[in-house]
């Protein structure tokens, strides 16, 4: 467990660059199937919503006026006097964006930040798994100042440009979430949304929601430290990083409701978002390596990731 | 240095150290930390309480430290003992009517009084002189009022528990021209309370011998009087020495060394108004002497007219039903009981001793009679002088630290209001100031 320090200290705040280089060498190989049919004429890796002329034969269909006639199975034809069109199903891509959550409650423990440092290993490994698929990825961070976006791009060095741009982010502020995943589905067929979920939780769902019916794969992974499931037992004034006139005593007593508090709002979060249609997971800073936290998640819907 | 109420001053030690303790287990917040899911913590008030190794606050500590500790000191009434010496005075001295020559009970006096001793006037009461003794031995005034040796005594034991302190042991002064009429039954008992000898310095007193008058009871009146036999039946008692006038001319100036009584059987008695309305009354008293039985009150001695005498008898509702006058050689008594013309009365008891009462010396008289010399003599007693340990220690001596340290305890009080409503405003404002930085944070 992390060390438990005064968030006025300066000297308390120790956070070390996450080693990216072994995290995308053990995520090698790995593919991320979507998990339905994609949309889209391009090229790619994943079943396609498409019937196209690929090599890949699927079935036949009887001729209809307006068919292309080069698709016309001629040798059929000859053999049966009937027209019937040779079908088959196309691949294509699917642009994964990710959105990071930058925001005070993700820079947390305070002297390891635990949580920021999962989910920027988190992002990088999916991006990578993504672009493993020759899927273009882009990244989101919704962080104070601005919105961070990288648009996806399939070409080698976006993966280099997003480990730069997570590395000059420094979690702090209060801000929503929810136009940073609107920007990410607008341009993308898969976003992965990395968060606590402390901030607009409701306006995220919705906006979630709405992807998910416009046909857009979401997957939301809930990041939550160990010191937030069993805070310590010693007497603290406890204070909310985003909101500060939130000051609260956490003493033995106050300390039991909260436990059940935290745990039926993640109880409740878990199942609006799985109701939503979103693929959703959660990841506990410390539970898992963060390749094997990128396992689980691009691992086939039913399937278990192996380690 | 001593305390007299030492309970309040290890009081307040005890409560000083429970302050300090108080300093070092404060209740304040705990320690701040930081966590994200802090809005699923119940809101409750943020105080807890802890252990410090150093005081909360050592101003306000100080000073509530020394509050308790200056009004404990102040009530414990602590007083500077002086050295103490071989030897002090009681010096009673005698202001009563008995005094003939006050300049020489004053110069004997005087020639007595030291340092440090302790000077008793008295007459009727007795008062202990404590500070600038010496003036008010010059100042003296003397009175007209009997003298009361018993309860001069009794101030004397005052007085010598005020000395414990000053000397290791203590001797009993009396000045006074010891009359008969100063001592009393409890006299003796009194004066054994004193553990120790009595120096007595007589002052022109006379001799019972000297005062003493070969007069019998005489009587003007007509011989239809009842009350000729009362005189009759007191011909022979030596108390009944002055001259009752009943009816015909009273000229004061037959009172020659003796009472001249007026009582009239009917006029009005002198310096006696008739009263508004006339009532019954059941009794009246001449010093021992009650007399129980139906009186009908026919005269009153207003204010004015009692000024410059005492009264001799009083009715049982406590109004004067007799008053003494001095003249130049004697006294003059103006008495206002009606006698019935019949029944019993004059010849009853106990009104016989009330007339015997009323026709005795005069008071200037009697107040220079001296007492007998065995009665003196155990006045002085043998033996040394009273130890100090004989007297119990005093509960009414003045500290004259106390009101300082009172008025200390209250300015440390003041000052420790203003200190603590500084240092609330100033955790106020620390608390405002770290709530704005997080909100800029």
């Amino acid at each position: 467990m992390a060390r438990w320090k005064d968030s006025r200290d300066p000297r308390a705040v120790r956070f070390e660059e996450p080693d990216y280089a072994a995290l995308l060498d053990s995520v090698r190989g790995i593919r991320w199937p979507a998990r339905s049919a994609v949309r889209g004429g391009i090229p790619g890796a994943h079943t396609s919503r498409m019937r196209g002329s690929s090599a890949e034969f699927t079935e036949y269909r009887p001729y209809r006026q307006g068919d292309d006639l080069r698709r016309i199975d001629w040798k059929l034809f000859a053999r049966s006097d009937r027209a019937y069109i040779r079908l088959s199903n196309d691949r294509a891509i699917l642009p994964t964006t990710v959105v990071l959550d930058a925001s005070a409650s993700m820079a947390f423990p305070i002297p390891s930040l635990g949580k920021w440092s999962l989910a920027a290993q988190a992002a990088i490994g999916l991006a990578a798994v993504a672009r493993n698929s020759a899927d273009p990825v882009g990244l989101v961070i919704a962080r104070a100042s601005e919105i961070v976006h990288i648009p996806p791009r399939t070409r080698q060095s976006v993966i280099n440009e997003m480990v730069r741009a997570i590395s000059e982010t420094n979690p702090s502020g209060n801000h929503p979430m929810t136009p940073a995943i609107d920007a990410a589905v607008r341009m993308s067929g898969r976003a992965v949304l990395i968060t606590d979920f402390l901030g607009d939780g409701d306006d995220l769902l919705a906006s979630a929601s709405r992807a998910v019916v416009a046909g857009k794969e979401i997957h939301a992974l809930h990041v939550i430290a160990p010191e937030e499931i069993d805070p310590p037992r010693e007497t603290l004034l406890v204070s909310d990083p985003e909101q500060a006139d939130i000051r609260r005593p956490l003493t033995g007593d106050a300390r039991d409701a909260y436990l059940a508090a935290f745990s039926a709002w993640r109880e409740r979060t878990a199942h609006e978002w799985s109701e939503a249609g979103v693929s959703y997971s959660v990841a506990i800073v410390g539970d898992e390596a963060p390749d094997h936290l990128v396992r689980r998640i691009a691992a086939p819907r039913g399937v278990a990731a192996s380690a | 240095m001593t305390f007299l109420a030492p309970g309040f001053f290890f009081a307040s030690l005890a409560v000083a150290a429970a302050v300090v303790a108080l300093h070092l287990i404060v209740t304040r917040q705990p320690r701040a930390g930081i966590l994200p899911t802090a809005r699923f913590v119940p809101d409750l008030p943020a105080n807890a309480t802890a252990r410090a190794t150093r005081p909360s606050d050592l101003m306000l500590m100080l000073l509530r430290v020394l509050l308790v500790l200056a009004a404990g000191a102040g009530l414990a009434k602590p007083i500077v003992k002086p050295a103490r010496g071989a030897q002090a005075r009681v010096i009673l001295m005698d202001v009563s009517r008995s005094v003939s020559d006050s300049a020489a009970l004053r110069d004997s006096v005087r020639a007595l009084y030291r340092n440090h001793d302790a000077v008793v006037v008295f007459d009727s009461s007795a008062r202990v002189i404590a500070v600038n003794a010496a003036d008010s031995i010059r100042a003296a005034t003397f009175t007209r009022a009997r003298g009361n040796l018993s309860a001069a005594l009794i101030a004397a034991m005052r007085a010598g528990s005020g000395l414990r302190d000053v000397a290791d042991s203590v001797e009993l002064v009396i000045v006074s021209p010891f009359a008969a009429e100063e001592l009393d039954r409890a006299t003796d008992s009194v004066r054994r309370l004193w553990k120790g000898r009595a120096r007595l310095v007589n002052v022109r007193g006379l001799s019972a011998d000297s005062l003493s008058a070969s007069r019998t009871l005489d009587i003007s009146s007509t011989t239809s009087d009842p009350f000729q036999i009362t005189a009759l039946k007191l011909r022979e008692s030596p108390d009944a020495t002055g001259l009752i006038v009943r009816s015909g001319v009273f000229d004061s100036a037959r009172a020659s060394d003796r009472a001249l009584i007026h009582w009239p059987v009917a006029e009005r008695p002198r310096s006696a108004v008739e009263r508004s309305a006339r009532d019954t009354i059941g009794g009246v008293v001449a010093g021992d002497a009650l007399v129980v039985s139906a009186f009908e009150r026919r005269w009153a001695y207003p204010e004015d007219s009692i000024r410059g005498s005492d009264v001799v008898a009083r009715w049982v509702d406590g109004q004067p039903a007799a008053i003494e006058t001095p003249t130049v050689n004697g006294c003059v008594r103006s008495v206002a009981i009606p006698l019935a013309s019949a029944g019993d009365l004059v010849i009853r008891h106990d009104f016989i001793r009330f007339v015997a009462a009323l026709s005795g010396d005069c008071a200037s008289r009697t107040a220079m009679r001296a007492a007998d010399s065995d009665v003196i003599a155990r006045l002085e007693e043998s033996g040394g002088l009273a130890s100090r340990d004989a007297f119990r220690p005093r509960g009414d001596v003045r500290s004259d630290l106390a009101p300082w340290l009172i008025g200390f305890a209250i300015a440390a009080a003041i000052a420790e209001l203003f200190v603590r409503r500084r240092r609330t405003a100033e955790a106020a404002a620390a608390r405002g100031d770290s709530a704005m930085e997080k909100r800029a944070a």
